[in-house]
This record gives structure tokens, sequence and C-alpha cells, in this order.
């Protein structure tokens, strides 16, 4: 059964420039167990994506499509319901942890006060637990470090802090994004196995630019670009068998590769091209690509991919 | 020329200011101009902390860091400021290192104001051509920081930075927000404006990829010490100590392309730079520790032209 479906979701942002097309559109569906990865160019709308299931976007986006989860659309659902779904029910890890943490408030005690919001524990045990998840992200000598404040704290150890109090609450989904982000090899593995036990029975959208790190968590992956997903399928058959050209660009890219970039700039999300969006920028672009916008096709099972060549 | 000497920082923490965290200790380091310096280590063994040292950003506990011989920590407050467009860092957390009340462009435009860099007249040309040249457009200039991604604030930090054009550039964890296409781009870049500029680089970062491409030297880190430093080449290819290796092991563990299969990770936890380990620091993680370890701290010692390993068994 799936436990997240995004139905034609379009999430814009209107500005002086004009439209900002920054989810346009996206549907998908994470089944329950699941975790679903999503990669793709910087500013194409996967932080938007997750803000959307979490309604968390400022007062000037506009928000159209359906969210269905746990029986209800979430886009329909009032405020205090919403504010009770986040965190009980769905958690998300957020991008940027610096301004995610409160300066002023010890680290322990912040992830302390989200498990006793959702878990109604008492101070003590959540203190306690909240020391015991931050053994978990690998913080050295917990218990001391759990009296400091954020600033005290590595860029990676923030990182794990947003990790910890993301797993804490134990929703029955999460959206992580970029959680091993600032993160050394050795610690990433460790983290990689923690969320890969924490999530086995949970739902999972991952955002993230660490192949690696998707390899080894998802089902199944998506590529998004300039708005909309282009290819999605089983993690193996992405890698393997990739078949939109931007996911190949994409694969190539990879610093092992040497440094070679997929030509051409990201485009606009105010004007985005005709047609196809990737074809200013694909090799392969023929003349219809130019006209039509490709629908998703499934052209293997499970494998879909929006291109005409494909 | 950049050269870092003995350089230490001790934070103290807790309530009751009583415990020391050694973020850094004893750190020595040349970096040739023109050349760039890779320095990895496990989170929080003290990478950042050596960054705002050499900004002065932070004052050391103790050590000297020499800019083409000017010792920068005994600098007057005026003679700093005279020399800090030469000096920039690129910090890892593009968010917070961006004012959230001013546009981009604004954001872009500021370094260039006060330190006189580009005239008036020239300068909105100026800024749209900085943001091309990170790969940004001009609907981006007018917005805030919280209305872009967190690639595209990543790139608006270094778009900054190139605007004064330092000599010296302290990038920590630059392209950690970006996807590989567009990192690969910005490496390129950076790469470019070396050679054009004989840019001197301290690049920090974990991505072990990225470092070998980038870095003519690596030095590598633990708990606060350097345990390794060397040409790339050498690091790479002949790494000595077991950290080195371990952390080279790991990297290809997380490839994408890898096979799946475990490989044996560094055992137990990191030590908490507060209860810092007797002798090797390494020592309670280390598949090679004997007697001595637990006992001597081993010395950087040159173990081939400028190949440098702290370890009693090499
Ligand atoms: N409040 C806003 N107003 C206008 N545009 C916005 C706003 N927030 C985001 N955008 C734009 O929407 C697009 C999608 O942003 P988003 O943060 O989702 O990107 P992303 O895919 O998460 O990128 P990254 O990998 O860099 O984090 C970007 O091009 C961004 O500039
Ligand atoms: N202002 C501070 N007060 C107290 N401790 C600090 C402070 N700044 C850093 N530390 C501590 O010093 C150590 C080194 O931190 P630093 O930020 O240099 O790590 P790092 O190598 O950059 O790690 P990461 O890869 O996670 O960014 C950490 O244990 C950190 O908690
Ligand atoms: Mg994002
Ligand atoms: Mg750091």
């Amino acid at each position: 059964m799936s436990s997240l479906e995004i139905i034609d979701l379009k999430t814009h942002f209107p500005t002086p420039d004009g439209h900002v097309r920054a989810v346009d559109t996206i549907t998908l569906s994470i089944m329950e167990n699941e975790t679903f990865g999503v990669i793709g160019e910087t500013g194409c709308g996967k932080t938007v994506l997750g803000l959307s299931v979490m309604r968390l976007l400022p007062p000037t986006a506009t928000i159209a499509g359906k969210i269905r989860y746990a029986g209800r659309n979430l886009l329909e659902v009032s405020e205090a319901e919403m504010r009770r779904v986040r965190g009980e029910e769905i958690a998300m890890i957020l991008q940027n942890p610096t301004t995610s943490l409160n300066p002023v408030i010890r680290v322990g005690e912040q992830i302390a006060e989200a498990i006793r919001l959702h878990q109604g524990l008492n101070k003590r045990d959540a203190k306690k637990k909240a020391v015991e998840m931050l053994d978990a992200v690998k913080i050295p000598s917990p218990a001391e470090r759990a009296n400091e404040y954020p600033h005290e704290f590595s860029g990676g150890m923030k990182q794990r802090v947003m990790i910890a109090m993301g797993l804490a609450c134990d929703p029955a989904l999460i959206i992580a994004d970029e959680p091993t982000k600032g993160l050394d090899v050795t610690i990433k593995a460790q983290i990689v196995e923690l969320i890969q036990k924490v999530t086995e029975k949970k739902a999972m959208l991952l955002i993230t630019h660490d192949l690696g790190v998707a390899r080894e968590l998802c089902d199944r992956i998506a590529l998004m670009y300039a708005g909309e997903l282009v290819e999605y399928a089983q993690i193996k058959e992405i890698f393997e068998n990739p078949l939109h050209p931007y996911t190949r660009g994409f694969l190539g890219s990879l610093p092992d590769q040497g440094l070679v970039p997929i030509p051409g700039i990201s485009p606009s999300l105010i004007e985005l091209p005709d047609g196809c969006r990737f074809h200013p920028r694909c090799k392969y672009t023929t003349d219809v690509c130019k006209q039509k916008h490709p629908e998703m096709i499934e052209v293997a099972e499970g494998h879909f991919v929006r291109c005409f060549h494909a | 020329m950049l050269e870092v000497n003995g350089l230490t920082k001790h934070f103290s923490s807790g309530i009751l200011q009583k415990q020391h965290v050694k973020a850094v200790d004893g750190v020595s380091f040349r970096i040739k101009a023109g050349t760039t310096l890779g320095l990895v280590g496990e989170s929080g063994c003290g990478k950042t902390t050596i960054g705002r040292l050499i900004m002065r950003l932070i004052e050391p506990t103790d050590g000297q860091v020499l800019f083409d011989d000017i010792d920068l920590l005994t600098l007057k407050k005026r003679e700093l400021r005279k020399i800090r467009p030469r000096m920039q860092m690129i910090f890892q957390d593009p968010d917070s290192s961006l004012d959230p009340r001013m546009t981009i462009g604004t954001s872009i435009a500021e370094p260039l104001k006060v330190h006189g860099i580009v005239p008036k007249h020239e300068r909105s040309q100026k800024i749209r051509e900085l943001i091309k040249t990170v790969g940004l457009s001009p609907e981006h200039v007018n917005r805030y920081p919280y209305q872009l991604s967190g690639g595209q604030n990543q790139r608006v930090v270094l778009a900054r930075i190139l605007a004064m054009n330092p000599d010296i550039i302290i990038a920590d964890e630059p392209t950690s927000s970006l996807d590989v296409s567009v990192q690969a781009q910005i490496l390129n870049l950076m790469k470019d404006l070396q050679k054009k500029f004989n840019h001197t680089y301290l690049f920090i970062t974990h991505d072990l990829d990225v470092v070998r491409i980038m870095a003519d030297r690596i030095a590598v880190m633990y708990l606060g010490k350097l345990v390794e430093i060397g040409e790339t080449h050498d690091v790479f290819g002949y790494a000595k100590h077991p950290y080195t290796q371990a952390l080279l092991s790991a990297a290809t563990r997380m490839k994408p392309g890898a096979e799946r299969k475990k490989q044996t990770l560094l055992k137990g936890e990191t030590p908490g730079p507060i209860d810092m380990p007797s002798g090797c620091r390494f020592h309670t993680r280390c598949p090679r520790k004997k007697n001595r370890c637990m006992i001597e701290e081993p010395e950087l010692v040159e173990i081939k032209g400028g190949h440098h390993v702290a370890c009693h068994f090499i």
C-alpha cells in the first residue's frame, strides 16, 4: 500500500520578475516501507517538493494538486491538524541545520523538546532519549555535548543533530533533505546504517546529491529536472540502464569520471523551455523535442521515462 | 605563500567552562602560492577551526600564521583590515553566511563597494557577470537568500568571494550543496581562476574524489592533529597512516558504482576531543595498535620527499 501519494502537484512563487514554477508538475507515490530517492540539479525544486508535503512554505507560495497521506489530502486539512501531523506522523530533516537550530537553546534541550512535544515523555526521560539519539548519530561524549549550544558544534555535528531530531519522534514517514551533507565517509557510512535500520518499517522520501548514499538507501529513485520528474525506476535499473539523456549526463559528471558537466545552463523556472525542458542541453534533440512536452512513459516494468527517444 | 606553525585552539565549554575541547592541537603546514592543499578528516576533527584561525575570526591558543612572511596573528586591527581583501573564506554553511535581509545582488555588490574594487557605474554589469560565472541567472539577482535553493546560495557565496579576487581562498566544503554536474562546473571554474590569478587554496572537503582532482597536496587530520601530509599522488597511492587507509577504504565502499558489499569500517567510536586518548590519538581504533601507541604520541616524520606520517609503525 502506498504511504504518500502526490498527485499533479504544482508549487509556484510569484516574484516581481515573474512566476517561479518550482514544482511543475509532480506525481509520485511512495509505498509503506519504501525509500524513494529524488536527485537532480540544484534549484530544480526538490526542497520545495518536500516543504510542500509538510506545508512549510512561505505564504507567497501557491500550491495546487493533491497530497494524499493516511486517507486525507494534506493540502486541505486545518493548520492545527497539520501541526500535529508534522513530527508525529511525518518528520522532515531540513537541508540547512544552522538556520533550523535555535542558537540560544542547548542542543540536548532542543531534541528533548521535540521528543516531549510528540511523544508525551516527561522532562527527564526526554532528556535521556535526546542523549541516546546524539549517541546514535555518533556525537562523541554525548551527555556532555548535549549541554552545548549549536555554535559549539562543527558543521557535520549540527547536521547529525538534525538527523537525531528527525528520527527521535518516530514518525511513519520521513522526508530527509540532504541528510548526509558535510559528513566524512566513515561517519556517513555509520549514519547510513542507522537510517537504514530506523526506516526499515517506514516510508522515506530522500532528497540527496550523494549518489552513493542514494544507492545504499533507496528502493526506487527519481531524477528531477526543472520542476518535474524525468525518469524513475528501481535503483539498480537507474544505475545500470539509465535512459533519459539528463540521467546519463548526470551519472557521467561524477567526479571520478573527470569533471565533465552537462553542457549548457540550468533553465529559468520563470520561462521554462518549450517542448521538452531538457532539449536546449540535449544532444539528441529533434524537432518534436522542441515542440511537444513529452509524457512519462513506462518503457519497462516500473521504469518510467519522459523522453521521445527513450 | 601561506605558512601555519604549531597552530592550536582549545575551546573551554560546558556549564563550568571547565572542559577543554582541543579542537586544533599543534598543526603545521605550508601552501605554496598558486597551489592547493586539500584538508580532509572526520567530522569535528578541527578543519573549520583551522580556517577560522587563519582568517583570525577567532584567536588561537598558540601558534603562528604567516602570509608572505607577515605574521597575521600579531597584526594590529588596522593592518589586518588592509590585508583582509587578499584572504577570504568560503564558509561551510552558505545560508548563514549571507545576510537574510539583503538581496543577492546587494550581497555581491557589498564587497565591491566596501573595498572600492569596481567603480559604481560598472557595478551592476560586474554583478551580472559574476552571477553568470557561477551558473546563476539575472532572475536571481533581486531575490533574498530564502528565495533561493541551498545550492544556489552556495554559489552566491562563491560569487561574492570571486568579486574580491583574493590571493588566498579558504574553501570549506564549497560544493557540498551542489549536484554532481554543477559541482563539476564550479570546480572547473575554481581551477581556471587559480591558473589565471595564481590563487592559493586551502580546500576543505569530505569528498575524496573531489580533493583528488583539486589538490596538489593533501593533509589528513584526526582529532585536532595532522596524521599524514604529502603530494596527492602519494597520499592516495601510498597512504601510510592507518587512519588514512581506513578513510580511503570507506570511500570506496560508498561509491555509487561500487560492489554492494560490506567492507570493514573503522571500528569503535570517535573519542571526544574532551577526553583525548593518551599517546597516539588514533590508538583506540587502530588495527595496528601496540603498547607504545598508548603511551607515546608519534611525531610527523618525513618518509619520502614531502610525505610525512605520524605513526610509530610505518
Ligand atoms: N520563496 C521563493 N520565491 C521564489 N523562488 C523560490 C522560492 N523558494 C525557492 N525558489 C526557487 O525555486 C526553485 C526550487 O528551489 P529548491 O530549494 O526546491 O531547489 P532544490 O532542488 O532543493 O535545490 P538544491 O539542490 O540546491 O537544494 C529554485 O530555482 C529557487 O530559486
Ligand atoms: N565556538 C566553539 N566552542 C566550543 N567548541 C567548538 C567551537 N567551535 C568548534 N568547536 C569544537 O571544536 C571541534 C572542531 O570543530 P570544527 O568545526 O573545526 O570541525 P570540522 O573538522 O570542521 O568538522 P565538520 O567536518 O563536521 O565541519 C568540534 O569538536 C567542535 O565541537
Ligand atoms: Mg534543496
Ligand atoms: Mg567544518
